[in-house]
Formats: structure tokens, sequence, C-alpha cells
């Protein structure tokens, strides 16, 4: 028995499977490209499910994500998304949100301002765009409305009454209430387990029964992220009516559902899309040739052989694997790019941890140029068909800014758009 | 079964880091747990994989040696899927079983494997090479009479130099020795060169389930040198999950010499229809009845990967209409394990067995499909029982059973496992 090699070919693979990687293969089919994704479960399961855009600039909360972006050009001119004009970071969002909403996951439109959107300790955070599962929760904040939130015996991370407490001087219309998932008695349930038993309309129907009772006049009912895994906007729909109320999902903290409801849809949906997506397989190696590059991976039973004539890397940080670090320096693990970096690790951290300016590591990463192509020190392109996108890239620090989906898929739409180019 | 094992206690620490790839480590645990959230062994005797981790790490050896859970944990690898540091839980899995003393090992496993031990045939069901023989014959005379159209079809059994050498799970000529010529005919159908071999012929290794590698090794040496003495050029495994991973992976495991391909049956039947070898349709299909497929992890997940997944929904698509097609949620390789898997059918523990596989049971009923087809016989099984169990009203069938449908050549008893809808459709022409 020999280990068998498959070969494919393909204009572009992309390697990488967040949500720089998933939406570099949306614009990258968008445009008409061949294209082909690996990776591996990375960070997408834990999302909340709401896009960012820029939700933090010169250490303070901004409702107008749009006049934040032209501050940042200005104060950051190196940041993955100075170089991006305003509408085109509008259109890659468009783009990525139709796309969603083609695969059945409805998000709102991208806006003006950004949304307060709700979190599970009874927080807000400013984000760009929400499931629509969510929405009606931001309205209900904003309006007051007359609100009841559910949580559920044996379920962590989640309190209703925690969330019902933090926002009780916003909010004096909430109230919290606490209920046991038909058929989950006397144990820990997992938000995911949760949402896969609401697939069933036997749960719908049984949770329904539950909640009615409890509403006495609630304009709105909120419940953790657990509506469905695969058509949550139908199965709020079919609630919605059971209960006589409106509903709204408020995510959890990490496993989320929201982030293994896009995962599980991209899986799902790209076969369909034309993409070759291998969500389990790592790239082990890449070697370049002129005209492209030849990718390995290893799978359980035999190998896999990519032709690629571009390839794009949206491999994301330390948790997915795109960068590493030993005792003395950063480096980036598959290609081993020149990453930028002070000479000694003292000069990571500042002395405190939560020190509002960040940690000067979380700005370190690959260094691009103008068309997202990975550069030596000297400026020159490493390769002329490599490009990259998303969390790896230098000079951003996307948790303290908010704009984690918003660097992610803006700089995914610019670096297809460079490839495509590239590729004639 | 209770919290004690009366074998070693190993140290789970230095057998997690024997068994890791380079560069990886478990220190790399963040402790997210996306692996208990979405495994269905989860909470089953107070475990999860995390925890099972966790414990690992602080050293709780004595626990670990001893938790019945590793009975209940199928060795699905979905954990290691999910997992964004690549930990495998299902090989610690392995090795706890393995320490485990064999009078304190879940019954019905063990006398599975013991039973494989007794002949060359490897039966799980202690069917001796001689009987098997004698079935195959015998109920291939049945055919012959019954069915005029196949008075010719021809079963060979150790034809050196077949392109094929095939393999049988023992439940057809134990129990149903009439559910084997469904698969006779497809081959006859296709005029696949193929083999039977009367050596090593059982698809089912339960000696992996018991953790004895030893036991594991021996079955999988008897098999590759009954195939190799063979000289077939490619071995086909049947409608089975994990007599398939048993094979290869033993191969690559430990070190054997075998000189034949290893292939899925699946992937023929996608093969066959593609050439026009297997003109099927879904023409029969007329009252649009809904089917669903489960991806055998073993196949699938741990094996060939989305490929497999791929063949399996062309072949059903094609066999049942795509329009009749309902995928589970989710499904491919990010699949669940229906429950049957890792020994757990067999293990005795029906109410956690059953715990396990209401989460594919809901998956089941969320399709609101017929129909569940299957090329595994412990999905076949399990996904049967937990149906009778939950009060679902599908029926599970093999994909030889709708080939043969599809082409008109399904006899009167080869319907077992049809629901009432389609006990009648299609049925060959009386001759």
């Amino acid at each position: 028995m020999k280990r068998g090699t498959r070969k494919i070919e393909t204009q572009l693979a992309v390697i990488g499977t967040g949500i720089a990687g998933f939406a570099a293969s949306i614009f990258a089919r968008q445009r008409g490209l061949d294209v082909a994704q690996f990776g591996h479960s990375g960070a997408m399961a834990y999302t909340t499910g709401y896009l960012d855009l820029l939700g933090v600039h010169d250490r303070r909360v901004r409702q107008d994500p749009w006049a934040a972006l032209d501050e940042l050009r200005q104060d950051e001119p190196q940041h993955p998304m100075s170089g991006l004009s305003n509408a085109s970071i509008r259109a890659a969002f468009d783009g990525f949100t139709d796309a969603l909403g083609d695969m059945g996951i409805g998000y709102t439109k991208a806006g003006d301002r950004n949304l307060s959107g709700l979190l599970p300790n009874g927080l807000a955070k400013p984000t760009f765009s929400v499931p629509d599962t969510m929405l009606p929760g931001i309205t209900a904040l904003e309006r007051g409305a007359k609100t009841l939130v559910v949580d559920f015996e044996g379920l962590q991370g989640f309190s209703a009454k925690a969330f019902e407490v933090n926002f009780r001087d916003r909010w004096p219309e909430l109230s919290s209430a606490r209920l046991t998932f038909p058929g989950m008695e006397n144990r820990q349930v997992f938000p995911e387990v949760l949402a896969r038993s609401l697939e069933t309309r036997a749960t719908q129907e049984a949770l329904a029964e539950l909640i009615r009772p409890l509403l006495k006049g609630v304009e709105y009912v909120g419940l953790p992220a657990i509506l469905g895994m695969h058509m949550p906007d139908e199965i709020r729909a079919r609630m919605e009516e059971a209960i006589g109320a409106r509903l709204f999902e408020i995510p959890t903290i990490p496993p989320a559902v929201p982030g293994i409801r896009l995962r599980e849809t991209f899986e799902r949906s790209f076969p369909e899309m034309g993409v070759q997506l291998e969500p389990q397989l790592k790239v082990a190696e890449v070697d370049f040739r002129p005209s492209g590059a030849t990718l390995h991976l290893h799978g359980p039973m035999e190998d896999l052989e990519v032709e690629a004539s571009a390839v794009l890397l949206a491999t994301g940080r330390f948790l997915s694997g795109g960068l590493k670090s030993d005792q003395d320096s950063l480096s980036e693990t598959l290609l081993d790019l020149p990453i930028s970096q002070p000479q000694d690790r003292d000069a990571w951290f500042r002395q405190e941890y939560l020190d509002p300016r960040g940690h000067p590591i979380n700005r370190l990463g690959v260094e691009v140029d103008g068309r997202f192509q990975p550069v030596a020190a000297d400026g020159a392109p490493i390769h002329e068909r490599l490009f990259a996108a998303g969390a790896i890239l230098a000079h951003q620090d996307w948790v303290r800014q908010r704009c984690g989906a918003g660097l992610a898929i803006a700089t995914a739409h610019a670096a297809t758009e460079s490839a495509a180019a590239a590729l004639g | 079964m209770g919290a004690h094992s009366r074998g070693n206690t190993l140290d789970f620490l230095k057998v997690a880091n024997d068994l890791l790839p380079d560069g990886a480590s478990y220190d790399a645990c963040v402790g997210c747990g996306i692996c208990a959230s979405g495994c269905p062994a989860s909470g089953l005797f107070g475990m999860d994989p995390r925890r099972f981790i966790n414990m690992a790490m602080l050293g709780m050896n004595e626990e670990l040696s001893t938790t019945p859970w590793v009975w209940a944990c199928t060795q699905c690898k979905r954990c290691a899927y999910l997992c964004p540091m690549g930990i495998d839980v299902s090989q610690l899995v392995g090795a706890a079983r393995g320490a485990w003393a064999t009078e304190d090992k879940p019954k019905g496993i063990v006398r599975s494997c013991a039973a494989q031990k007794l002949d060359e045939s490897t039966s799980a069901m202690g069917l001796m090479s001689e009987d098997f023989v004698e079935i195959v014959e015998e109920t291939l005379e049945e055919l012959h009479e019954n069915q005029p159209r196949f008075a010719d079809l021809k079963v060979p059994i150790d034809k050196k130099g077949a392109k094929f050498v095939i393999n049988q799970n023992s439940r057809e000529p134990a129990v149903e020795p009439e559910e084997m010529a469904p698969l006779w005919k497809i081959l006859d159908y296709v005029g696949a060169d193929w083999t039977y071999s009367s050596k090593g012929w059982a698809a089912e290794n339960f000696c992996m389930f018991t953790g004895d590698t030893e036991a594991w090794k021996d079955m999988v040496e008897t098999r590759v040198d009954a195939m190799n003495a063979l000289e077939s050029e490619i071995w086909i495994n049947t409608e089975c999950g994990h007599s398939f991973f048993t094979i290869w992976q033993g191969i690559e495991k430990f070190g054997l010499t075998a000189n034949f391909e290893a292939e899925s049956l699946v992937t023929y039947y996608a093969q066959w229809i593609r050439e026009g070898k297997l003109p099927v349709n879904s023409d029969w299909n007329k009252n649009n009845v809904k089917f669903t497929v489960q991806d055998p992890c073993q196949l699938v997940r741990k094996s060939i990967g989305d490929q497999a997944a791929e063949d399996l929904r062309f072949v059903v698509k094609t066999l049942v209409g795509e329009e009749n097609f309902v995928d589970m949620q989710p499904c491919r390789s990010a699949n669940y394990c229906c429950g049957g898997g890792g020994g757990f059918l067999q293990a005795g523990m029906a109410s956690e067995r059953r715990a396990y596989g209401k989460r594919k049971f809901d998956q089941v009923i969320a399709t609101e499909a017929d129909y569940v087809l299957t090329p595994c016989h412990n999905c076949h099984s399990q996904i049967e029982d937990v149906g009778d169990h939950f009060g679902g009203a599908y029926t599970v069938t093999h994909l030889w059973t709708l080939i043969c449908l599809s082409l008109g050549i399904l006899g009167p008893d080869e319907r077992k496992y049809l629901g009432p809808d389609l006990a009648d459709i299609n049925l060959p022409e009386e001759e």
C-alpha cells in the first residue's frame, strides 16, 4: 500500500480558515477566480458573531467608524486599513455580508454608525454589522423596551441575572428568568448542544411552551445565542410566532454558537460555490516557483499536492498558528516571512497588563506593501504571487481597536483584488 | 460498570507526550472547551474531553485509568478536528482502554475480539472460514434458483489475481445471508473482476476497540497476508466504517507490507456511476421520498476526508434525486459520531449510548427525512436503535439496497431494510 498523493490545481490558494481566509475565498470567487482553501479549526469558533469595523480609536469608543477611519489614516498611516478608502471598505463589507445572507445567515447591512452590541455580561460594545438574530436586542436597549432575558440550568458563562443587574440603570424595564432546557435536566449544557437541539420542531415548541407563561406584557425576549445552528433566522421567526414576542440572541462566551454557525455555514456552502475547501488540513510546506507555488498537505490517509498560480496567506496570529514566539523572537510559521521586531524581548510588553496603549508585540506581524504583498526589509515583494490578509499583518492591534472583522474583510478584499490583477 | 479497574495505572502526561507529533504540546490547551462542546460523550460518567486533558495535566492518573468514560468515547476524533491546537483525546483514550484488565473491560467487546482470534476468518461473530464459504455457496445457489436473471452470477472465493478483493461484514453471512446478494448483483452488473478471500474476509475489528494493540496488529496481519496471497491490485472495503480505518491505519502503524491499495466501496460506486457502468437514476422515486446520509467518522473524518463525503453525496443524489436529498448539519468531516462506533454498541452501556445518540437522532429528525443511508454497519444499527428508542419514524438502509432498487434488480427477499412505502417499488419483472 503506497501512501497516495491527490493533486489539484487552482488559481488562488487561500491558506487559513478564519474570517480573513473565508472572506478572501468569497471575494476571489466573486472576481471569477478558481479558489482552493486550506486550514484547520482556528479562532472562528471564538467570535461573538459581531463584525466590528473600527470601534475604538485614540483610546475613545467611536460612534462613527468612517470618521474614525479618516483619523486612523492620519494617526497610523502604516495600519493595514489606512491604505484603503472608505468606499472600498464599505464595498468589502457589503460583499461579505451579502454572501453570508445568500448562505442563509442574515447580517445587517453596512451603515453609517456603529451599533451598540449586547455582551453576555450585561455590557455593550461598539460593533458594525450584527446577525439579524441579534439586532432586536440592540433596538430593545435603545428603546428601553420591556424585555425578559432567559438563561438555563447548567449553562455556564451566561447569567440572565447578571445581564439584568449590570444593565439595570440603563434599562429599568429589563427582567430575567431561569429555565430548564427541554430534555437537558440535571446536566451541564453547552450553547452548541442547545442550538443543535433547537433545530428540531419538537424542541422549538417545547421551549416556546416554557417561555410563554413568563411573558406578562413583555415585548422582547432575549436568549443566549442558541437559535439553531444552520437556519437561525427561520428558527427565530418560528419561535417568535410561537411565543408572541420579539426574540433576540445575545452572544455567549467561547465556544459560542455564532462562530460555529459561521464556520459550518462556510463548510456547507463553499463546495456549492465551487471553492475546493479542505477545512481540516494545514499546509505543511510551500515551494515557490516563478509562476506560482506548490503546496504540500498531509491528510490522515493521503497527501495533497496543490498547484496554485497565487497564494494568499491568512493564517492569523498565535492562537491560529500563523505566528509563533520563542524566548528570543517572533516568527511566521509557514514561510518564515520576515517580521520586523525589536532586538530584545523586553520591548514586547509594557509594564502594566491593562495599559490602554496596548503592548508592542500585538502590532508585530507580516509587513506588506500597498498591494498586500509580504515584503523583505528592503521593501521588495518576497514573491510576485504571494499576498497576505487579516490579523497576521503588522501595525494593528485589532483587539484594542475593535477592528478584527473590518481588518480581515477589508484586507482580504484588497489582497484578492491585487491577486486577481496579478493573475490577469 | 463501576469506576474501577484492576489494570495498570498509566502516566497520562507521559503517554500524551509520547503520542504527540513534533512541535505540538498538550500545554498548548487554552481550555476553551470547544472539544467538550462538540462531543456527544460530554457529561457521560461525569467526564468530557477537556476534563480528560486537564486531569492528565494534573497527574490524576488513577482517575483516568479507571473512568468507564473511555468506553463511551467512540474515538471519533471530532475533538481533534475542532481543537485549534490539534489535541487528539482519542489516542489517550485508546491507551487508557489498553491499560484495563481484560476481565474488567466491557464483555461484549472482549468476546468479539476473542471470537476473531478463533480462526483465520477473523470474524467477530465466530464464523469459521469453511462456514463462510458454505454459506456463500448456499446463498448463491438460492439466488440462482429464485432469480433466473442471475442464474450465471459468480461469487469467486480465493481467485488469485482478481483485480479486487472485497471483504464482508460478518452480520450478513451469520444472520441475514440474503443481504449479501445485492452487492454481488452490483459487482456482476459492472463486470468487476473480484473475489472474496476465505481467510481474513471479515470486515470488523473489535480487537482495535479493546485497546489491545497486539491483538489489533494480529488481526490486520492475518488479513493483509491473506490479501497479499491473492495478489489483487485493490482491496475494496465493503459498507463498513471501522474495518477500513483498522486496516490502512494498522498497515501504517505496524509497518506491514501490503501489496494492494486500500479503497472504499463508496469510491467505486461513484466511479462506476460516473463511468456509466452503473446506470442508476431516481425515476423510481415518484413520491419524492426524502433521504439523508450519515457520514461514517471512520471513513470520512478519520480516513479519506471530504472526498469520501463528496462521493457519498454524488451516489445518493443520483439514486434518490437531488431534490430529495437533505443533508444533516453538521456533516462531512465535521459530522457527529452516531454513538455506535468504538465498540460502544457492544459495550453493554445502552442508556449512555442512547444519551450519546440523542444528538444524532435530533440531527436526523431536523432533516425530516424518511430514510437514512449509511455505508457503515455500526452507524446503521445505532441510528436504527435510537430511532426506535426516541420514537423516530425513519428507516435506515444500505446503499446496495437502493442501487439495486434503482436498477430494478432488488428481489422481494432483499427488502428487509426498506419501509412499506418502498416495499413494492421497482420489483424485478417475473421471468
